[in-house]
């Protein structure tokens, strides 16, 4: 098995050093790629290491309480009979770092950190899956038909019939020999909900600057630094989505959804509809994401934390409760992965627990437009029938007007509006 | 009574039996296996081995009556059939010896005798030598199948006789009717033809070789009719009675006067007299019911083979044998892909095909494209001097997906595994397509067949 280098990862954007709180594996001890190696205290939060490939922690370069620049290496992972001393002897003498050290000093890491645009785990590292070695008549078990490299294992008929419905074999199990996706894996798939359909194979498209997206973005930082935002606010009637809650809060078996899982689910469908506003400012041209990853806001005693729950588009209501549950309590204890915290392509932001009317939000660069949430509120509404109580919630967006104009978010935010007043279609 | 104890006991040594019976040994599991007849069943002692051997002998005969076009001048040559009859048990004989000595090697006890089910896992074997009893964790039935009949016709083996009286048959007689134009009446009609015998194929059904795709049934009609084969179909069978050279043969379409009558409408499952009732073995339409890894509806009781279903072929009961026996010893084998079983007959020009037909994928609603390629454009056939017939390759119009390929011509039963593994492998048309085919070869045909379908053929 390859020998795995351990650096400090960059687990924020801003990030340029990490102080390594404990080490939880130590020197000698077998890793599997996923195991928790260390837990990293950054600017944001403490996060957790995760190995990205398997062996023994061979070397641990960085002791407990040193503070590291991105990119150094830390730590070793090899098999025991891999000669890991050149590799080692490479590694610079530990040293705190210094404020802004360079990453020159980093010792050849074979490739760079996750960055929030790049996938989120580097290739060279990638976690190789576990597995048994492959036996004659292998049996028919699903396997992650992903290996490292990202390469898909799927037969050559999988692979057009998959390009010729839009699905993403990417989110397959292959149900082939060895985990291969074969026909009926793309065709169980296509005739699925929209869930594993939808996004083409690139991370994102670059779309160039027109002269007018040009002239917008000169003139917008001018006029309110660094990040020009501008707000629309919407109140949405919430009486149909309150009842449709608690009869999915009524079922047996299935997880509890709240209110701000409906939104994320919501904002998930009606990025895919408006990916002007799924965008991001890049200088020279807008960056249109294809994949809807979700910024959720959680409250913290000493501030804020914004965990990302991937790939909401493809992900079902009940997915999205579970997970961003998970994210939300995991945030409060402080446990959160490297790569939960950063990628976020919109973020959503809900203050409904706290009695709020109506707020608007703060832009979490780079991205392009976040999602304030209000309560949902008993209030007198007039209707035909005439004066009657109904449930209300505001919803305002900030945009980043480099990005977008005020019609595009308007526009959005009247899908996610259609979307929580005919709840039905979170469902399908 | 001795009483003998094994992790399976298997009751037939044919394809199906000797097969799982093997791979059990191979996992380390004891078996033992019960036969009446010698090691093999009937494709090996009656079937497909010993009529591939008189089948070679025909094509033997045909290139002697051909030698002139070669250049030879031979001053008459002499056929004699019982020697060629003769010469097919030598091969048959000497495949079952060849199946005896691989229980040997394996370790598997064979029974001599008539197996039945006692319980769900013990068997009784009544041999020449006595009764004995076989018990086991898990029974492997694989007793096959027996020629049918029609009502009207009853097979004595003289005059009326089935495959299984053909092969034995030394005497080859003057005039023949088959009833039956599926893979075993076609066969038996060139190896008679080929022998002089004034040979009539009767199919009830509008045409010969039914299951496979129409044009290659035209085809083989043609090739056929030219070497003075009497093809009619459409023609249902009402009776044949002793009359005439032999027999007179009555159908809708007119009196028939022949020697005598070989009986081809298929093959029924051999499951009566097994105790199968006894134990609550299911069955489903005169077949026992299995489940897709070869288990019946009594646990731990297993069925594989002809008796287990359709299609009755020989590799798709080495197949489930495989299947059963993995499934026996725990493992979790891949059950058997049924629409993608090759189906091969070997008249000359040999048929095989895989997947369905054009008028088959049609139905299906699917777009089609479809590539022929004739062998009379190929550099190899003609320099065998075998031109005739076509590889038809059927495809989705949009996918390029191999939807079924029909092979008539020189060496179509081997040619065929390339399109098998592709479909296994799920290739597309153009996978074949970027895979360079030797030259000169049959299989280049194959190529240029799947270039047709793209509109992209070299050599047409």
């Amino acid at each position: 098995m390859a020998v795995t280098k351990v650096v400090m990862p960059k687990l924020s954007e801003a990030m340029e050093s990490g102080k390594i709180i404990k080490w939880l594996k130590k020197e000698g001890d077998r890793i599997q790629g996923g195991d928790i190696l260390a837990e990293v205290e950054t600017d944001k939060a403490d996060v957790e290491m995760e190995a990205f490939g398997g062996g023994v922690l061979r070397k641990i370069l960085a002791p407990a309480g040193e503070t590291v620049p991105v990119g150094v290496l830390i730590g070793v992972i090899a098999e025991p009979g891999d000669d890991v001393a050149a590799l080692i002897a490479s590694a610079p003498a530990p040293a705190p770092a210094r404020a802004g050290a360079p990453a020159l000093a980093v010792a050849a890491p074979s490739t760079p950190a996750p960055t929030p645009t790049a996938s989120p785990r580097p290739p060279a590292v990638a976690p190789v899956p576990m597995r048994p070695s492959p036996v004659t008549s292998a049996p028919a078990a699903a396997v992650a038909a992903q290996p490292s490299g990202g390469r898909v294992k799927a037969s050559p008929l999988a692979k057009k019939i998959a390009a010729q419905t839009g699905v993403d074999l990417r989110l397959l199990q292959g149900s082939g020999p060895g985990g291969r996706i074969v026909r009926r894996d793309v065709e169980t798939a296509g005739a699925a909900p929209a869930a594993m359909r939808a996004v083409p194979d690139a991370e994102f498209e670059d779309r160039p600057l027109s002269q007018m997206r040009a002239a917008i973005a000169r003139q917008m930082p001018l006029s309110k630094a660094p990040v020009p935002h501008f707000y629309v606010t919407n109140e949405v009637a919430m009486d149909r989505a309150w009842e449709l809650r608690e009869e999915l809060n009524a079922l047996e078996g299935q997880p509890k959804i709240s209110l701000n899982d409906l939104v994320i689910r919501a904002c998930a469908l009606a990025l895919l509809q408006h990916p002007g506003v799924n965008a991001s400012f890049r200088g020279d041209a807008i960056r249109v994401f294809h994949r809807a990853h979700i910024g959720i806001a959680v409250a913290l005693e000493e501030g804020l934390i914004t965990p990302v729950l991937r790939d909401c588009h493809a992900k079902s209501l009940a997915q999205i409760a579970v997970e961003s549950r998970d994210l939300a309590e995991r945030a409060r204890v402080r446990k959160l992965r490297a790569q939960e915290l950063s990628g976020a392509t919109f973020s959503i932001s809900n203050l409904g627990m706290f009695d709020v009317a109506e707020f608007s939000a703060i832009i979490n660069p780079p991205e392009g437009a976040i999602l304030a949430v209000g309560s949902v509120r008993r209030v007198p509404v007039v209707d035909e029938a005439g004066l009657g109580v109904g449930r209300r919630m505001a919803l305002t967006i900030s945009c980043d007007h480099r990005v977008m104009d005020g019609a595009m978010g308007a526009r959005f935010l009247q899908d996610v509006k259609r979307l929580l007043e005919e709840p039905l279609r979170l469902l399908v | 009574m001795a009483s003998h104890k094994f992790d399976v006991a298997i009751v037939g040594t044919g394809p199906g039996g000797y097969v799982a019976a093997i791979r059990c040994a191979q996992l380390g599991l004891t078996v033992g296996v019960v036969e009446d007849d010698r090691p093999g069943g009937v494709c090996l002692n009656w079937g497909c081995i010993p009529t591939k051997a008189l089948l070679r002998n025909a094509e033997v005969v045909s290139l002697l009556g051909r030698a002139a076009e070669f250049g030879i001048r031979l001053s008459g040559f002499e056929v004699n059939y019982a020697e060629a009859v003769q010469r097919s048990r030598r091969v048959a004989d000497r495949m079952a010896k060849g199946v005896e000595f691989l229980f040997r090697k394996n370790k598997i006890t064979l029974f001599p005798g008539r197996g039945t089910l006692k319980s769900k896992n013990v068997v009784e074997v009544k041999g020449t030598s006595g009764v004995e009893t076989l018990e086991a964790r898990a029974v492997i039935l694989a007793t096959g199948s027996e020629p049918k009949s029609l009502p009207g016709v009853a097979i004595d083996e003289k005059t009326v006789i089935s495959s299984t009286g053909a092969v034995r048959n030394e005497r080859a007689p003057k005039s023949l009717a088959i009833i039956g134009a599926g893979a075993v009446g076609v066969e038996f009609a060139d190896v008679y033809a080929a022998y002089g015998v004034q040979v009539t194929l009767l199919e009830a059904l509008p045409r010969i070789v039914p299951l496979e795709d129409e044009e290659v049934a035209k085809e083989l009609t043609r090739t056929f009719t030219r070497r003075g084969i009497t093809v009619k179909t459409g023609v249902k069978v009402a009776s044949a009675k002793p009359g005439g050279p032999g027999l007179v043969v009555e159908t809708d379409d007119g009196k028939l006067e022949v020697e005598q009558v070989l009986m081809a409408v298929g093959r029924a499952a051999k499951v009566t007299g097994l105790g199968l009732e006894a134990v609550g073995v299911q069955l489903e339409r005169g077949f026992v019911k299995v489940s897709p890894l070869m288990e019946t509806s009594v646990k731990g009781l297993y069925a594989i083979g002809d008796m287990a279903g359709a299609p009755l072929l020989a590799h798709k009961a080495m197949a489930e044998g495989v299947v059963a026996a993995e499934s026996i010893a725990g493992r979790a084998p891949r059950p058997l892909d049924y629409g993608n079983i090759p189906s091969c007959t070997y008249c000359r020009p040999q048929i095989a095909s895989i997947g369905s037909s054009e008028a088959r994928a049609r139905e299906q609603g699917r777009d089609v494209t479809v590539g022929k390629f004739p062998f009379t454009a190929s550099g190899k056939a003609v320099a065998l001097g075998e031109t005739e017939g076509f590889i038809k390759v059927v495809a989705d119009k949009a996918t390029g997906e191999l939807l079924g390929v029909h092979i008539v011509g020189p060496e179509a039963t081997e040619i065929i595994h390339e399109f098998a593994v592709g479909r296994t492998l799920e290739a597309t048309l153009e996978e074949i397509i970027h895979t360079i085919h030797a030259h000169p070869t049959l299989s280049e045909a194959a190529l240029e067949a799947t270039l047709a379908a793209l509109g992209q053929a070299i050599h047409i």
